[in-house]
């Protein structure tokens, strides 16, 4: 077992090394270069081309011109010190830019996987329940259909009802610009408001999962000798569902929890773009568009280490809470 | 209607060929279809209906799908069906024109990271040693990888064009089958009527294509299903970003054009533009899905037999 726990710490490292090799080398070889873009391609500001003078100077302030691996060894340098260099886009440092997004996205990440977890537990509760009867095969085969719609061609459709055709939620944003708030809760308000769709979005892609797994957790154990010893005791039939049913069932469901953080994670890109929400996603697009190197590798870096770590973090757990597991 | 027969005559071939080859199921197309559910069958038309307009796309529409033909933003009218797009190009033929990138990103992707993992993984299970140890680290490293943010990043340093994309996407995907073929392969190796084979001087390669293979094959074919559908949902996602192939039409950059049009959700556009596209993308994956868990339901006793050893 030692063995095995030293190769998952091995697997983790390995994994680390191949994502901050291909951030740091992929953005180099992109075609283009940062600075032709900003010299050219700012819509509404002014124009500013660079002379040959000007670029060479940028092109040493940003350390291009040293050769690739020297770059690579000042990148993990600096890393290892928490700097993630400065942003060529937003000229200000990487970090900065990403605290200024990754609240939203962890926000509403959060909120997604609380509010599926939550509704999958219920619904897969109220199955399991009504096992064999045509309601649990009706709910079954509805959430198996809608696990397959991908995420962002759900939060198009979403969209489309609710803010485009109903009118009901906000196109774009996180907050009412240019509100003036009465107060915190007013302000809360608001921000629940735009991140409503977005978080309903996210947690109808993990529900079907949390739905399954309890569902199939609760057979499981309803089937065992002390859920029968606790019916034979006289017990009502709701504390043998809740005490003794569902606290065990629910164990997969906690680690399932942290997978889910981590995909979430990911699939934010593309459902932040759909909604045009201020987060971390909207801004890893923004970067590519203007090949902005220093900030893409910063985003890319920080959505994996947060998604590793989360791995990382519910197999500990889960040995935690199941020491069958260890054994 | 004689393409339609030969296209017909040319499935029933290479799924006739395929029930050979995997052996055990030796008792047709019909006897599996009829196990299907009922959601199975509606996957299979569905499937089949996408297919066939994919397949006749020139036949069933009147302009080409990329060139001006009427005024700009039409509403569906009988001249074109489903109305035009900002530049006025028919949106009915860009529906089927892009059902055939769709569908060949999804089968070219499936195809090489189903067969090309497979195979990487009955050779690693069959010879073991280095070239095992190393084939699972690279596995496990590659199923660890947030595949989404790289994918963004990996298609936008590679530049938009198909190729590309299929290649990314089979980066990302041939992992699954290689470790499933490779557990596969390891559990019939040790079978008795493989080491007898052994016993009386049959070659590695003539144990791979006798008795190995067949048994891998229907359980990369499920795989090969659920590999597609990822690969379009994923090129679907990265046309949407914008990083899809600019000259060719598919769903996902049809999306990307509609989304990308300045106040799309304050005009009435969205309903002929922006809807198909959706409402295809999501009929193609539901019905990939249908077949895929039926295909698993049919195959499992098999699964369940072999994992159990």
């Amino acid at each position: 077992m030692k063995k095995d726990r030293n190769s998952f710490i091995f697997r983790f490292l390995l994994t680390l090394l191949v994502i901050l090799a291909i951030n740091f080398f992929l953005p180099r070889m992109m075609p283009g270069d940062p600075f032709s873009t900003t010299s050219a391609d700012v819509a509404g500001d002014e124009i500013i081309v660079m002379t040959e003078e000007q670029r060479e100077y940028y092109i040493g302030y940003y350390g291009m011109d040293k050769p690739q691996y020297e770059q690579f060894f000042i990148y993990l340098k600096n890393l290892a010190a928490g700097d993630l260099g400065k942003s060529i886009s937003y000229k200000m440092p990487v970090w900065s830019v990403i605290k200024i997004h990754l609240p939203w996205t962890i926000l509403i990440v959060l909120c997604a996987t609380a509010l599926s977890t939550f509704i999958g537990v219920i619904f897969g509760t109220i199955s399991a329940k009504n096992r064999k009867k045509s309601s649990d095969r009706f709910m079954m085969a509805g959430m198996i259909a809608f696990a397959e719609i991908p995420s962002f061609l759900l939060g198009l459709i979403l969209l489309l009802i609710f803010c485009v055709y109903l009118r009901m939620f906000p196109l774009a944003g996180a907050v009412t610009p240019f509100a003036v708030y009465g107060g915190v809760l007013d302000q809360a308000w608001d921000i629940m408001y735009h991140a409503f769709l977005p978080v309903v979005t996210l947690s109808f892609a993990q529900l079907t999962g949390v739905y399954l797994l309890t569902r199939n957790t609760l057979i499981t154990v309803t089937s065992k000798d002390y859920i029968r010893t606790a019916r034979g005791k006289g017990l009502g039939e709701k504390i043998v569902w809740n005490r003794h049913a569902l606290r065990n069932a629910l164990l997969p469901v906690v680690t399932r929890t942290g997978f889910m953080i981590g995909m979430m994670m990911g699939g934010a890109v593309l459902v932040e773009s759909v909604f045009s929400y201020p987060g971390i996603g909207m801004t890893l697009r923004a970067a590519v568009v203007g090949r902005d190197y220093p900030l893409i590798q910063g985003i890319l870096l920080v959505l994996a280490v947060s998604i590793l770590v989360c791995n990382l973090t519910v197999d500990k757990v889960y040995q935690m809470l199941d020491p069958r597991v260890s054994v | 209607m004689n393409g339609e027969n030969v296209s017909c005559q040319k499935k029933e071939f290479y799924s006739s060929a395929f029930i050979l080859v995997a052996g055990n199921l030796s008792d047709g197309t019909k006897k599996i279809f009829s196990k299907f559910s009922i959601e199975g069958k509606i996957g299979v038309f569905g499937l089949i209906m996408i297919i066939m307009m994919a397949v006749f796309a020139p036949l069933i529409t009147s302009y080409p799908p990329d060139k001006i033909t009427g005024n700009s933003l039409d509403s569906p009218s009988s001249d074109h069906y489903l109305g035009t797009d900002e530049l006025g190009m028919d949106i009915w033929s860009q529906i089927c024109y892009g059902a055939r990138m769709s569908l060949a990103i999804g089968l070219a992707v499936a195809c090489i990271a189903g067969f090309g993992g497979g195979a990487l993984g009955v050779i690693a299970g069959y010879k073991g040693g280095v070239f095992d140890q190393v084939l699972m680290r690279v596995i496990d490293v590659t199923m660890a990888l947030p595949s989404l943010p790289l994918l963004i990043v990996i298609s936008a340093f590679l530049g938009p064009s198909i190729i590309n994309i299929i290649l990314i996407l089979v980066l990302f995907s041939w992992a699954k089958p290689a470790r499933i073929s490779r557990s596969q392969t390891l559990s019939i190796k040790n079978n008795d009527y493989v080491i007898s084979a052994r016993m009386f001087g049959a070659k590695p390669f003539y144990i791979l294509r006798k008795h190995i293979f067949p048994e891998v094959l229907p359980i990369l074919f499920v795989l090969i299903l659920s590999i597609s559908s990822y690969a379009i949902i994923a090129e679907t996602g990265l046309a949407f970003l914008g990083l899809g192939d600019p000259t060719s039409k598919s769903w996902g950059m049809m999306l990307n054009y509609a989304t990308g049009f300045r106040s799309i959700y304050f005009t009435p556009y969205w309903q002929w533009w922006l809807l198909p596209p959706l409402f295809m993308l999501i009929f193609l994956l539901l019905s990939l899905a249908f077949i895929s868990r039926d295909m698993e339901r049919v195959l499992d006793p098999k699964l369940r037999i072999k994992k159990g050893d």
